[in-house]
């Protein structure tokens, strides 16, 4: 999960690597504030898996990369 | 998860914050009263629901997640200290989680050109970085380092 400086710094890194899934900065500072914003009250709980999904459907992370595993049933 | 845990969870960040790197079994039981066998214990029970990451093999801290408690290519300055986070998206998450302003310090790992964002009430001062997510969500924690 790394910072690039452009699309072809991206390309040039993967080589022959299959790409996962970029977004910009501005997203991704969006995300992470949405993820870790709860991570230091003293109220924390654990998150459901469907509620982190939620908050990538939330701001558009959507598709199969961005699927979350099911619980083990 | 059990209240034990919840607690040696919160006390765990609580110290990391508050020391600036990530504390020792020792310093987690004086903070919560309870003798370094039951943090041991709750440290593995929280490293295996994902609530904290030990580093392979030992009772020690690898990650309270988002802030690296090792070294990274990923230094964030923040509340007038520097952290290390575990990867592009924890170093914002560092910000938020501290519900701070930032700096985030690290280079491209094509060129190793070096890249430093500004995060100022929760938006970054430069848009035209890109992020890159290798492995799929659904794989994330297969290997939580590599990812």
């Amino acid at each position: 999960m790394n910072l690039f400086r452009s699309e072809e710094h991206v390309a040039r890194w993967l080589g022959d690597r299959p790409p996962g899934a970029t977004i910009g900065a501005a997203l991704l500072c969006e995300l992470a504030h949405a993820w870790w914003g709860d991570r230091l009250a003293p109220d924390w709980r654990p998150r459901t898996r469907d509620a982190n999904q939620a908050i990538l459907d939330g701001l558009g992370l959507t598709g199969p990369f961005w699927r979350l595993p099911l619980p083990a049933s | 998860m059990q209240a034990l845990d919840l607690d040696v969870r919160n006390a765990t960040y609580e110290r990391f914050v508050a020391l600036g790197r990530a504390p020792t079994i020792r310093e987690v039981a004086a903070a919560t009263g309870r003798d370094g066998d039951a943090v041991r214990a709750s440290w593995r029970r929280l490293h295996d629901a994902h609530a904290l990451v030990l580093s392979p093999g030992t009772d020690e801290l690898r990650m309270a997640n988002p802030f690296s408690a090792v070294p990274t290519a990923y230094r964030v300055h923040a509340r007038e200290r520097w952290w290390y986070a575990n990867c592009a998206w924890d170093a914002f998450g560092v910000c938020a989680a501290l519900h701070a302003d930032g700096r985030i310090e690290t280079s491209c790992p094509d060129c190793g050109e070096p890249l430093a964002i500004e995060v100022r009430d929760g938006r970054p001062d430069r848009e035209d970085l890109l992020f890159h997510c290798l492995v799929p969500a659904a794989r994330w924690w297969e290997d939580i380092v590599f990812t």
